[in-house]
């Protein structure tokens, strides 16, 4: 990158599954709104305007045109882009290029989903190939109830350690004003939640949610003139995978796959040995518990297989040595085009010190690592840091 | 105490979008679907280079950004990899009903291919019926039924 | 721009009607594959980027650049997809490339127009609460842009006619599109009304295509060919959605995107400084409204200026000497088609259809209805 790139600002909005009192403009505003006050900005400072959502999970085409009101797009510079659930992510990293460019001194990126305009399930069978498996499809609960087949029958791993991660996640969620499922549950109710996909249970898997995030980067100036707690973006990182080969997850698979591969190149770049010690923090996308599981071994923060042990032990725990997501992560709130670029401000709010109740503070954040996932097996790592010593 | 707030009308507007399609199958997946049809044969494509046999057919191998180019001809018979029972009446965007739930699913890999294909699985969802590893054969429907798409498999049945 | 991007490498499929015997995928690699090996660049080796154009709803699968991961080269790398027209592909491939993330970026744009139905496909892209319900569509909108443009200005549907008869005549030099022909004004006018003042003769017509170009960084691109396309300035603009807080007579926004592409490129006169324009003409009447938002004449100028052969073949400032949009190609397409066409001229490449020596060429393409985004690009030879 030909110049550094600092998070200056951000917000969200309050997730939930029903927000019948605003439109998709309005929505996409809350975010947009929340995030120049935070950066204590206006939006004629805005440079450009990045934008992104599930295509036609509200049952609309070319979103970005129409809520060119609420988003502040209007009269300015923009694009909308669209990679599935990695998209908030891919968006922040259009963001980095517009910055690192020198074309661009403020962009504001952009993500939201309302899910409950449209139907999600039917549209996500719709990821399969039209000729190929579409007619049988089993959304995103099938995917990920194999790889929980896999994933059990190769390591050991049981229901109960899904079931702490369900209990993980929506308990670390009660701290958050903003998460959707601030569930007060045990171990117990996650396991006799009621059975979608086996061994996939209702608790196991995300909500569908309505919300949307928005953040604002700079370059070096702007943040150092304009931002008392600017995060830096230290390096990004995506790999998508091919479009039929992973359809099913072998967690034992010795082939390069997409998050392992993403993650050794981030990790090369930032001269990263050991990742559960570099970073301090992890907002990891978790559509499901058995994915929070996997993605830890493929970030390398333990063995291949020792994914569950981790939960098991309380290590990934809000006051663990190796917190992950502390907001409750997707898991408590998933308005997919935001979801990933929520990783990214969830981590950035750590780094400052503004997560608020979900705040680690058994430990100093410095670094930070967020993850995207999404389309067929993509991901985008996004490092992140709070000086441009660390 | 509720607010003046509470009582706002708040309006929705119900709307079903329906777009029509028909999809091109392509030069790769006519081939694998008319030999599916007529002859009741699974055919995979190999990568000239990585020699990988990859099932759907498809133009070029995204590993070694090559096109691929020899048909090889898989078997009626593979080693299942992965499955789930699954409890929810997905909906066939190709016929727009449910599935009836619980039914049992998974990932075949076909004797001689590197992929996996996903169908039906014919046994009684049952976890404790269904085991990793387990040998898996093709069902098809009449030759007179198909008509030249995936639902021409029925499901795999079990190898006794 | 301290860096400079250029284009090093351009393909297309032919365009027509309906290409039933290839899937999206497929058809994206036709044109991927030439360009590759028109410059005899490796996916392994030399790119490091891509970006593609297309929407679901037009490709009819979610997330559709599953669809192309393989064939553009995505596995386990960098791939984005923009659901925006084919113009912004090269936009964005130019800010990556001055980022210094990538060296070397593969552009896509592709769509099947023929594998569903553009009317339903165009109405969703209308806000779900106001204006879709009255059953709008891009031509439909389209008529009350030409309308408010013509009766602003005093435009007749003869001068509109002549945009049709100059495109479609210049369209029987390109071997690549497939709407083309010598044509007399009463035919054009003779023409069935669609949406009045609109004819089916000034519509674009549904096509079937894809373009693929490679951009590089300066250091790259000297490397790759001796004859590099420059970018010389972009610039991008979103208008109003609702039609009711536009003048469709206006070019807020393409004023403000040609604003931006020139001042990157220097460009202080563009009517004495442009050498060659490709531009969108979705609809006939479009190319004469863009020409001023461009700001090669003033509003309500360029009917007079085409009537009087300034923007023929052979004029002082050929516009869409490739036939433009109305010769058919496919939506979201059209943008990087009229970048690809732009950098040809430049090369000298574009054979029957090569106007002379071309040093400066502008290529605008637009996503929504009635132009509400606008892209601009500036291409040159030095
Ligand atoms: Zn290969």
């Amino acid at each position: 990158m030909r110049k550094n790139v600092a998070i200056i600002g951000g917000g969200q909005t309050h997730h939930a599954a029903r927000r019948h009192d605003v439109n998709q403009v309005e929505l996409v505003n809350e975010a947009v709104r929340a995030a120049l006050a935070d950066a204590q900005m206006t939006i004629d400072e805005i440079d450009s305007v990045l934008f992104g959502n599930m295509e036609f999970f509200e049952g609309c085409h070319m979103t970005d045109c129409w809520l060119v009101d609420g988003s502040g797009a209007y009269g300015k510079p923009g694009l909308k882009i669209t990679t599935g659930g990695t998209v908030g992510a891919t968006i922040v990293g259009a963001g980095v290029h517009h910055v690192a460019s020198g074309l661009f001194n403020k962009a504001l990126c952009v993500g939201f989903e309302k899910q409950e305009e449209g139907d999600t399930g039917a549209i996500l069978s719709g990821v399969a190939h039209p000729l190929f498996g579409r007619s049988l499809a089993g959304a995103a609960v099938g995917y990920f109830a194999m790889m929980a087949t896999s994933y059990m029958a190769a390591w050991g791993a049981k229901e109960e350690h899904s079931a702490m991660v369900a209990v993980k996640a929506r308990q670390n969620a009660r701290k958050n004003e903003y998460a959707h499922l601030k569930l007060d549950i045990s171990i117990q109710d996650a396991l006799n939640s009621r059975m979608l996909s086996y061994p996939i249970r209702m608790l196991d898997m995300c909500p569908a949610s309505n919300g949307a995030c928005a953040m604002i980067l700079a370059d070096e100036k702007t943040a150092r003139d304009r931002c008392a707690k600017p995060v830096w973006i230290r390096a990004m990182d995506t790999a998508h995978n091919e479009q039929f080969e992973l359809d099913w997850r072998d967690v034992t698979t010795k082939k390069p796959i997409f998050s392992r591969v993403s993650a050794s190149r981030l990790y090369r770049k930032l001269g990263v040995d050991d990742p559960s010690k570099y970073f301090d923090v992890f907002e990891i996308y978790e559509p499901a518990t058995w994915a929070e599981m996997v993605w830890y071994e493929d970030l390398a923060l333990c063995r291949p297989g020792d994914g569950f042990k981790l939960v098991e032990n309380n290590m990934t725990a809000i006051d663990g040595p190796i917190p992950v997501n502390p907001s409750g992560g997707v898991l408590s709130t998933n308005c997919i085009g935001a979801s990933a670029m929520l990783r990214i401000w969830e981590a950035a709010l750590q780094i400052r010190g503004d997560a608020g109740g979900h705040q680690v503070v058994s430990k100093d954040i410095r670094r930070a690592l967020a993850t995207a996932y999404g389309g067929t097996n993509w991901t985008v790592l996004t490092a992140l840091s709070g000086t441009m010593d660390d | 105490m509720k607010s003046a707030k509470d009582n706002v009308e708040l309006i929705s507007i119900p709307m079903v979008v329906d777009v029509p399609y028909r999809f091109a199958a392509g030069k790769y997946m006519t081939r694998f679907l008319t030999e599916l049809r007529d002859n009741g044969k699974f055919y995979g494509i190999r990568c000239p280079l990585c020699n990988r046999v990859q099932l759907p057919p498809r133009i070029v191998c995204a590993v070694c950004h090559v096109k691929n180019s020899d048909w090889i001809e898989l078997g009626n018979e593979g080693t299942l990899v992965g499955f789930t029972i699954m409890y929810l009446p997905l909906t066939d965007p190709t016929t727009g009903k449910p599935h009836e739930p619980p039914f049992a699913y998974g990932s075949v890999r076909l004797d001689g291919s590197d992929s996996v294909i996903d169908h039906f699985l014919n046994v009684e969802p049952v976890v404790e019926h269904i085991r990793i590893g387990m040998r898996m054969k093709v069902a098809l429907k009449e030759r007179e039924d198909r008509v030249g798409d995936l639902g021409d498999i029925l499901h795999f049945d079990p190898v006794t | 721009m301290s860096e400079r991007v250029a284009i090093v490498g351009v393909a297309q499929t032919v365009f027509s009607p309906k290409r039933p015997d290839v899937n999206y995928a497929e058809l994206a690699y036709e044109a991927i594959s030439l360009v590759l090996e028109s410059t005899g660049l490796s996916v392994e080796a030399d790119i490091d980027n891509a970006v593609s154009c297309s929407h679901d709803i037009w490709d009819g699968q979610t997330i559709s650049n599953i669809g192309i991961t393989d064939v553009i080269g995505g596995h386990l790398r960098n791939e984005e997809k923009l659901a925006m027209d084919g113009s912004t592909a090269v936009y964005y491939a130019t800010i990556g490339i001055l980022s210094g993330e990538f060296d070397c970026t593969l552009a896509l744009a592709h769509t099947k127009m023929s594998q569903t139905n553009r009317n339903i496909v165009n109405n969703t892209a209308f806000d779900p609460i106001y204006s879709r319900l009255l059953g709008l569509d891009f031509t439909s909108a389209a008529a009350l842009q030409a309308q408010r443009f013509m009766s602003r200005y005093n435009i007749s549907e003869k001068q509109i006619a002549e945009v049709v008869i100059k495109n479609l005549a210049n369209a029987t030099r390109n071997p690549w599109v497939h709407n083309k022909g010598f044509y007399t004004l009463d035919q054009a006018l003779d023409s069935p009304v669609i949406s009045s003042p609109i004819r089916k003769m000034d519509i674009a017509p549904d096509s079937d295509g894809a373009v693929a170009i490679v951009m590089a960084s300066e250091k790259k691109a000297l490397k790759v060919t001796d004859k590099p396309v420059w970018i010389k300035g972009v610039g991008a603009c979103y208008d109003a959605h609702y039609l009711g807080d536009r003048d469709l007579s206006e070019c807020y926004a393409l004023r403000s995107a040609a604003e931006q592409a020139y001042r990157m490129a220097e460009i202080d006169h563009p009517r004495d400084e442009i050498d060659l324009v490709e531009l969108g003409d979705e609809f006939s009447y479009q190319e004469l409204l863009w020409l001023e938002g461009l700001g090669i004449c003033g509003s309500g100028e360029a009917a007079d200026l085409t009537c009087r052969g300034f923007t023929s073949f052979d004029g002082a400032l050929p516009v869409n000497p490739s036939g433009g949009l109305l010769a058919g190609v496919p939506t979201n397409v059209a943008g990087l088609n009229r970048v690809a066409e732009a950098a040809l001229q430049i090369r000298g490449e574009a054979g029957d259809r090569q106007v002379g020596d071309v040093r400066i060429a502008v290529a605008q393409g637009h996503s929504g209805f009635c132009g509400q985004h606008q892209c601009v690009i500036v291409l040159g030879r030095e």
